[in-house]
């Protein structure tokens, strides 16, 4: 079975070529959201709202540096434009020279350096364009893809797609940790995922992790009946669906959550906020 | 320039000087189609978040936040964009106690798809803008204005300039019969004996020292120092020394007014006159929770400056210095550098501070208004990874 990968070099082979635009604090959330709006007209950018990036202390400070490093390292990334404010407690500079020995495709920009709001806009815009390098499509073994697996909700097609997917060759990793989708998609990410296999808790809809398809397979509750429209597939799916689903997905198909432009982070936080 | 405050009345008694249509999302999945459906408007706003339902031991707290926040008056409607679980039923229940102008509940469940919540939700959002527009002002007594008093990137100028021009006219609206309310505990750590020596009554004065004190205890519990996180990286670029020397500038937004009570987080001032509320000290958690105090406007001093801005509070910035509020000219308001240039004093900048107030509550928009900054974010006593 093959699927179409992107070379991301030292980010390894992605199912997506998808430029980051990676705001560093919440304060660059919006500036960020504008640029990939503009860059989007052209090629697949990709961004997200977050509240994270200062006001951190203790562990959360490299935990959370190390989160937004994961993200800009991922394999479905091609490019990566760090914005930043300038003031904030995760250094966005400090990120990006670490990130650039790994991958020269980095960019940084800091709001209160750039001459305000619409100077980091027109800036951002011109440096995520000289960013966008182009990656050929390559083709590649489903057995290339790392899937991850978000099991808030435990059953046995699941465990039965875990088997299946180890006896294909294909590397998977399981996230029970939690019963909130979004903290299981953050440590699969981390994990490096090229696809995530969602399992939702029975009282959680379907849901997405901005840079990384992700399917959502329902269970036969209530909710998930009711919305089974925004699921990828039912409740009484076989694990042969899944894969074949898998396998299109690897090969450009959106999933649902994806073609809606759907997708949250949910970055774990291990102190309270100062 | 007319010296009347005008503004939309509320039926529970609280003013509104905005009429914003708020889409809020009462679950972390629905933020996506809530921003998607803002952008698709004619100028409804939309708040994103991290919270999925879970009942922890930030519950209490992240419920006040979404629940008040989905109160401010300045809205003159709240779509409730939800699953209907108990704990959203609760949320909009809580919300509607306080006072909700218009509510609209958008249940996913019921319309089966989040496409159809978009195409359901965006003709709503709409009409309800065309609606709000239509609403005409009314003078508005001084007790309408619940005025929040805000400061981040600072430097070595805030405690000189733009922070005590704040508090000039803090105190004049105090006088007047506003609310003002200073936030941000970690920021007057180590000034909180100067603003305890300033309350109206000695339980008000405990009850300030008492904050600082629960404060200290939490990090010190976490085994951590705070240094690293306050003073900021930002600050100490900006010249400051120490978390002292940043308390003693913060707190000069409070002017010299008698405290009038202190409030948790996210709460209320039950009448007017100045208040102490206990906040964390980043930006968008503190102006998150006085917006679901019912906070209806708030002036902001940088240092370092930040376009960061509020979906339902207009949000005024205030430069300390002249070299960064010529620098950023797209997100400072009004610039308090004159008083360090030497070509104003401190009661000239405060006097335009208090006329800038009154033109922003009378519907002049700020840069952070125009650049639709709808910055929101949950503050979390605890954890989000161990559950």
């Amino acid at each position: 079975m093959k699927i179409t990968g992107y070379d991301h070099t030292n980010r390894g082979v992605g199912i997506r070529n998808l430029q980051l635009i990676l705001p560093s604090v919440v304060c660059s959330t919006r500036v960020s959201s504008r640029i990939a709006t503009e860059v989007s007209k052209q090629y697949p950018a990709v961004t997200f709202a977050h509240q994270h990036g200062c006001g951190i202390i203790g562990n959360d400070v490299g935990g959370i540096t190390e989160y937004f490093a994961s993200l800009a390292k991922h394999p479905n990334i091609g490019s990566v434009l760090i914005v930043g404010l300038g003031c904030e407690t995760i250094q966005g500079n400090e990120l990006a020279e670490k990130l650039l020995k790994e991958n020269s495709s980095t960019k940084y920009l800091v709001i209160q350096e750039s001459g305000g709001v619409q100077g980091t806009v027109d800036g951002g815009v011109g440096a995520a364009k000289e960013l966008n390098v182009t990656y050929p499509p390559k083709q590649a073994e489903l057995r290339d893809l790392h899937i991850g697996i978000d099991l808030s909700n435990a059953n046995l097609v699941a465990a039965e797609l875990v088997t299946q997917l180890g006896a294909l060759g294909i590397k998977t990793t399981v996230s029970s940790s939690h019963k909130n989708s979004g903290l299981n998609f953050s440590e699969l990410m981390e994990a490096g995922v090229h696809l995530i296999v969602s399992f939702p808790d029975e009282n959680q809809p379907a849901s997405g992790f901005p840079l990384i398809p992700t399917l959502n397979i329902s269970s036969n509750s209530p909710l998930h009946l009711a919305l089974a429209a925004d699921f990828d597939l039912a409740g009484n799916a076989t694990v042969a669906q899944i894969i074949e689903l898998i396998e299109a997905v690897g090969n450009g198909v959106k999933t649902k959550v994806e073609a809606m432009g759907a997708g949250e982070i949910i970055a774990p936080r291990v102190v309270r906020s100062v | 320039m007319s010296n009347e405050l005008t503004g939309f009345p509320r039926k529970d008694g609280r003013w509104g000087f905005r009429n914003q249509v708020l889409l809020l999302p009462l679950h972390s999945a629905l933020s996506s189609v809530a921003r998607k459906i803002a952008d698709a408007s004619n100028g409804a706003v939309a708040v994103s978040h991290d919270w999925s339902g879970e009942h922890d031991g930030d519950y209490d707290r992240i419920f006040k936040t979404i629940s008040g926040f989905a109160a401010n008056p300045n809205s003159f409607a709240t779509i409730f964009l939800t699953l209907n679980t108990p704990h959203e039923l609760e949320i909009i229940k809580a919300a509607q106690k306080i006072g909700v102008n218009n509510t609209e509940i958008i249940n996913l469940a019921e319309l089966g798809s989040m496409d159809k919540l978009f195409e359901v939700a965006l003709p709503i959002a709409n009409d309800l803008v065309v609606q709000a527009k239509k609403v005409a002002r009314v003078p508005a007594p001084w007790s309408a204005l619940h005025l929040g008093l805000e400061c981040g990137g600072s430097d070595a100028l805030s405690g000189i300039t733009a922070n005590p021009a704040l508090g000039v006219a803090s105190d004049r609206l105090v006088e007047l019969g506003a609310v003002s309310v200073l936030g941000e505990t970690t920021e007057i750590l180590g000034a909180e004996h100067l603003l305890a020596a300033r309350a109206i009554t000695p339980e008000v004065g405990r009850q300030i020292v008492e904050a600082v004190a629960r404060y200290e205890r939490s990090i010190n519990y976490e085994g951590i120092d705070m240094r690293g996180a306050q003073p900021s990286r930002g600050n100490i670029e900006g010249g400051l020394t120490t978390l002292e020397e940043k308390s003693l500038g913060a707190a000069k937004k409070a002017g010299n007014a008698q405290f009038t009570g202190v409030l948790d987080y996210a709460d209320a001032a039950p009448k007017p006159g100045l208040y102490f509320m206990d906040t964390p000290g980043h930006d968008t958690e503190q102006l998150t929770g006085f917006a679901a105090s019912g906070i209806n406007i708030v002036v902001f001093t940088s240092g370092r400056g930040t376009p960061t801005g509020s979906a339902v509070m207009p949000t005024i910035k205030v430069a300390t210095n002249t070299p960064m509020a010529e620098s950023v000219p797209d997100f400072i308001d009004l610039n308090a550098g004159t008083i360090a240039d030497g070509t104003e004093t401190l009661e000239e900048v405060g006097g335009r501070i208090f006329d800038e107030i009154l033109a922003v509550a009378n519907g002049q928009l700020t840069k952070a208004e125009k650049g639709l900054h709808h910055e929101f974010s949950l503050s979390r006593m605890y954890n989000t990874v161990i559950s």
